[in-house]
């Protein structure tokens, strides 16, 4: 069983992983925040008991399906402000920002970075940050799982309730998209 | 580059943005604690065997399915061959039926007492 202190230790490693993959989803903040909330707290009351090793894995279902609660309600919730706002004067398009852009922007400068070199390390972040959240939902999910968190193959398709093959064929197809979107905005990694 | 190179570079991209502004990052911090606070106990050394059993079927998801479909699928079995045993039988009574009403002897025969004797004297004696 985990100890207090390893399951502390297991979600101060993946809390900050684990929201901005949220960010990438639903591209809102304190959205993301709420999901992140609402999974630690069901990994530690339903799997607190659980050992170690299995954590990453139920960690990882368990915000994704924090994901899908989140797009079904606001599915809900959109049908509902389409009804509304057909009645009421329609909000103006100017007032919708694109919640990437709220996004803190990388810190931790180095001492003695050139700020040069800062800025075009926040701007590939940032340009990389975006094209990451344009991919499809099952693509983005595979290669941050199988990149990002590095779990293997195997561990993904657990985590993502398909065959092995299908996560190998997101990554690859997850990889391509990406690689050329960010050659089409002049970055090479 | 292949595909893993690729990922790891993304990789090291992507940690860099991991440092949150204050206001995120507490609120991240006191959602850590509120989940300790909420911890899962260890359960009774009875209670964590069937635990383990359950989490080797795959949790109560996997329960439903690799423990209740067969089962299910035994009931249906099971039910159906009680079926096919009741209409067979029924048939073999009907065949029996239709044999007596069509046979040359009449039905009454079967029911005289007297012919009754005659057969088991008759086989007797054979």
């Amino acid at each position: 069983m985990a100890s207090r202190s390893e399951l502390e230790a297991f979600l101060i490693g993946v809390e900050r992983r684990a929201f901005k993959q949220a960010v990438f989803a639903v591209r809102d903040q304190d959205a993301a925040l709420d999901i992140v909330q609402d999974a630690m707290l069901r990994l530690a009351e339903k799997y607190g008991h659980r050992p170690v090793s299995e954590l990453p894995l139920l960690f990882h279902r368990i915000v994704q399906n924090a994901i899908r609660d989140y797009f079904r309600r606001q599915k809900v919730r959109s049908l509902w402000t389409t009804l509304l706002s057909s009645l009421a004067p329609g909000r103006s398009e100017d007032d919708e920002s694109d919640p990437l852009e709220s996004l803190h922007a990388a810190g931790g400068a180095q001492a003695g970075e050139q700020p040069g070199d800062l800025l075009e390390r926040t701007q590939v972040l940032e340009i990389i940050e975006e094209e990451i959240s344009r991919l499809p939902e099952r693509q983005r999910d595979a290669f941050l799982m199988r990149y990002w968190n590095e779990l293997n193959v195997a561990e993904t398709a657990q985590a993502m309730r398909c065959s092995e093959g299908s996560v190998k064929t997101h990554c690859s197809r997850a990889a391509h998209a990406l690689a050329s979107a960010l050659k089409a905005r002049g970055i090479k990694l | 580059m292949n595909e893993n190179q690729f990922g790891d570079r993304v990789r090291h991209i992507l940690n860099q943005g991991l440092e949150l502004d204050s206001a995120a990052a507490e609120r991240l911090r006191l959602a850590r604690e509120r989940a300790l606070e909420h911890q899962r106990p260890e359960p009774a050394p009875a209670l964590r065997w069937a635990d383990n059993v359950l989490g080797s079927l795959g949790g109560w998801s996997g329960l439903s399915l690799r423990l209740l479909l067969p089962a299910a699928l035994l009931v249906a079995g099971l039910l159906t061959l009680y079926a096919w045993q009741q209409n067979r039988q029924s048939a073999e009574i009907e065949e029996i039926d239709a044999l007596l009403l069509t046979d040359e002897l009449p039905i009454d025969a079967y029911l005289d007492r007297g012919f009754q004797d005659w057969l088991k004297k008759r086989a007797a004696e054979q």
